[in-house]
């Protein structure tokens, strides 16, 4: 047996007698199985009655009654945003958007989100989740478990001792970075059991199984660069209060204080205009591409007044629409585009703390990430344009004709059938690793770092050990 | 065995060793007297390579401390003054760790139990936890993971302080047993009585400097007492 493992051998028999490693085990129990618990059961119901409404829904369109197609347009329908099995691990930002899009006649509806940063760390207690625990607690543990290490085997003069009898300062480290990941492998295994129910319970044949994998590399990496930074710390420290007061100040900035300020200034970088400031600028730059192409095609900037004989009332549909698409498309894009940079700077400020590299990366792995969600409300939005086309084009040719028995035209069944059902794939695992480049790189690098941290303060402490 | 040549050893301002040269052959206990702060525990320190020095070398078994840290700590054992061992752990666990690192094969629990006792330890006590340990228990479990290493070469911080007298005397005997099998002993002590008992050699220490090395056999207790004194004024 080697020392290294030797070492790892006694600190866990201390950490196992001393009462700690049970404490700690307890709690991590008890919170991840809450979370998983609660998070699981949501999701599961969620997407059966999903399926179910979106089932009905369509069965609706399907029977209602012969009529006008463009009152069948208003009425439209609903489209239901599925909730990935993952999202049972890391809800992501699925709390703070909107998971219906009604999709109707005219405008593309407004898409709900609350952006996420504005819920740093302790803020999100609310909305306790595993992903929550192991990014935000699980540090806590590996620091109780492990700021006195070196620091208290220095302080009590058994690492001089040990060293005596020639045992390599590195092996000592070694054994008790050994001893830490087993002690926290043992502490968050509920995790990776509710990472496995998870996928194993997923109703949809998908990548689920590979996005766990890397999930769980991803967070094994989190880990890992504590686990690196608490021993670094306790064999830099003077003390072993030195050591757990460096360690819980690093925590609280790297935790709280930085992810905190990142938001605020990913905000103030990339500024999204309010839901009034983007409804103004939008209805603003819609009517004035409406009335240029009303003033255009039928000579009147007065859209759907009498000026517009009732023979071009579809044609006129058909184009207002087509005006509309540009012009949403353009202003839509630019709001998306500002959450996503905002999403972005925080990947980049991962290179500061981990945390925030860990939280995107994770959120794009499970899926729950903000990406997916504007992924969905684009292909709703086809969907609502394609229902819309669809409408227009049956008007031109079906009711336009009847002159002013336009509105006395009614469509039926064949109609409604041509409208498909809402068939939404969600982005797949390669788009969600793109999604994740930047923030999968943060902790390869924050982990690069904490290596080497270690291995600097190991030299430093080699040649200084009284 | 042991040997320093001209070494030196400076904390700031204070030179803890100055050009000290000393030699301990196999088969020699060398006690090592001096007053509180003249540099004995520096001196091992060194020895141990927990100090690098400032000029001249320590070597142990002709090997340069500075230079094979790890070849050199192989060949030593180190008793220091306060034994150190996990709390957690009963005192056949602690031995039998602490061999295990030191040798690479883990004694077994029945053998570690005889090294204990063959310390010193009462059989009853090995099996509870060391927390519950005197001072002078604790010690005893460090003789014994001592004489587990088999090392060639002892080196001894005050180790039999809180040793109650009938324990030092055991500890005693159980040196010049290792002393007759060619182990070389350097060993401080504030105990002229103990040092002109089991010792071969005796070095005294003054301020850093190694100022009169004698003959255990060459002079009597009070011979001791009044050189050492002498010094010391
Ligand atoms: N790590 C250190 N940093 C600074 N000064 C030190 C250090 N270790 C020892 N000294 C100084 O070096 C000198 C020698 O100390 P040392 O511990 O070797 O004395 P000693 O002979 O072992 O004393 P004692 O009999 O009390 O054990 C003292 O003046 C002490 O203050
Ligand atoms: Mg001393």
């Amino acid at each position: 047996m080697s020392p290294v493992v030797r070492i790892a051998r006694r600190e866990a028999l201390e950490m196992w007698r001393d009462g700690r490693l049970v404490a700690a085990a307890l709690i991590a129990l008890a919170l991840l199985a809450t979370a998983f618990a609660i998070d699981w059961q949501r999701q599961q119901t969620y997407e059966i009655e999903r399926r179910a409404a979106q089932a009905l829904d369509y069965d609706t369109w399907l029977k209602q009654s012969d009529r006008h197609p463009h009152d069948a347009a208003h009425q439209g329908m609903h489209v239901f945003k599925p909730l990935p099995a993952l999202a049972s691990i890391d809800p992501g930002i699925t709390p703070y958007a909107g998971s219906t899009i009604w999709l109707q006649a005219h405008r593309q509806s407004e898409m709900r989100f609350r952006a996420v940063q504005d819920a740093t760390g302790l803020q999100r207690f609310g909305n306790l989740s595993v992903a929550w625990v192991l990014q935000v607690l699980a540090p806590l543990i590996v620091i109780v478990l492990g700021f006195n290490m070196l620091s208290g085997e220095r302080e009590q003069g058994t690492l001089k001792q040990t060293l005596s009898l020639g045992v390599r300062l590195r092996d000592i480290v070694f054994g008790k970075a050994l001893a830490l990941v087993s002690a926290i492998t043992l502490l968050l295994s509920p995790a990776l059991i509710a990472l496995i129910v998870a996928v194993a319970t997923s109703e949809r044949a998908s990548d689920d199984g590979l996005r766990a994998v890397a999930l769980a590399a991803s967070y094994a990496a989190y880990f890992a660069i504590a686990v690196a930074v608490v021993l670094a710390i306790s064999a830099l420290a003077r003390s072993s209060r030195a050591s757990i007061a460096w360690l819980l100040a690093l925590w609280i900035v790297g935790v709280t204080l930085l992810p905190r300020a990142a938001a605020d200034l990913a905000r103030e970088l990339y500024r999204s205009p309010s839901r009034a400031e983007f409804s103004k600028a939008l209805d603003g730059e819609l009517s004035a591409a409406h009335e240029a192409a009303w003033k255009r095609e039928f000579s009147t900037t007065k859209r759907w007044g009498t000026e517009l004989p009732l023979a071009r009332w579809g044609e006129a549909l058909r184009l207002d629409d087509r005006v509309g698409y540009e012009v949403m498309d353009k202003h839509f894009a630019a709001l998306w585009q500002s959450f996503a940079d905002q999403q972005h700077a925080q990947a980049l400020a991962g290179t500061a703390t981990p945390i925030l590299a860990l939280r995107k990366a994770s959120m794009s792995l499970a899926g729950t990430d903000f990406a997916s969600h504007r992924h969905f409300a684009q292909a709703a939005e086809r969907h609502r344009r394609t229902m819309q086309d669809i409408i227009s084009e049956d008007l031109v040719h079906h009711a336009d004709p009847r002159g002013a028995g336009h509105f006395d035209y009614q469509a039926n069944h064949d109609l409604w059938e041509k409208i498909p059902p809402f068939n939404y794939a969600p982005p797949n695992m390669a788009t969600a690793i793109k999604e994740a480049g930047i923030s999968l790189s943060a902790l390869a690098l924050n982990l690069a770092f904490a290596f080497c941290f270690l291995a600097f303060a190991l030299r430093y402490r080699a040649r200084r050990l009284l | 065995m042991l040997e320093t040549r001209s070494l030196c050893k400076r904390f700031g301002e204070t030179l803890a060793l100055d050009r000290v040269s000393l030699s301990v052959k196999p088969g020699e206990i060398y006690c090592l007297l001096g007053a509180n702060g003249d540099g004995k525990t520096t001196l091992i320190n060194v020895f141990l390579g927990f100090l690098t020095s400032d000029g001249g070398e320590a070597l142990v078994d002709g090997l340069d401390v500075a230079r094979n840290s790890l070849a050199t700590k192989a060949r030593l054992a180190y008793i220091p003054e306060q034994v150190m061992l996990y709390g957690a752990l009963t005192g056949i666990e602690n031995l039998r760790y602490f061999a295990a690192l030191a040798t690479g094969t883990e004694p077994s629990a029945t053998d570690a139990e005889r090294l204990l006792t063959a310390a010193g330890l009462d059989a009853a006590a090995t099996r509870r936890r060391v927390a519950t340990y005197s001072k002078g228990m604790r010690q005893k479990v460090g003789i014994a993971v001592a004489m587990a290493k088999g090392a060639r070469a002892l080196l001894l911080d005050e180790p039999t302080s809180g040793l109650d007298p009938k324990a030092a005397a055991e500890f005693s005997q159980l040196l010049r047993r290792s002393r007759d099998e060619g182990v070389a002993i350097l060993a401080t002590t504030h105990d002229l009585f103990h040092a002109k008992q089991t010792g071969s050699r005796i070095g005294i220490m003054r301020q850093g400097s190694l100022v009169e090395e004698v003959s255990a056999a060459d002079l009597s207790h009070a011979d001791l007492e009044a050189l050492y004194l002498e010094h010391m004024r």
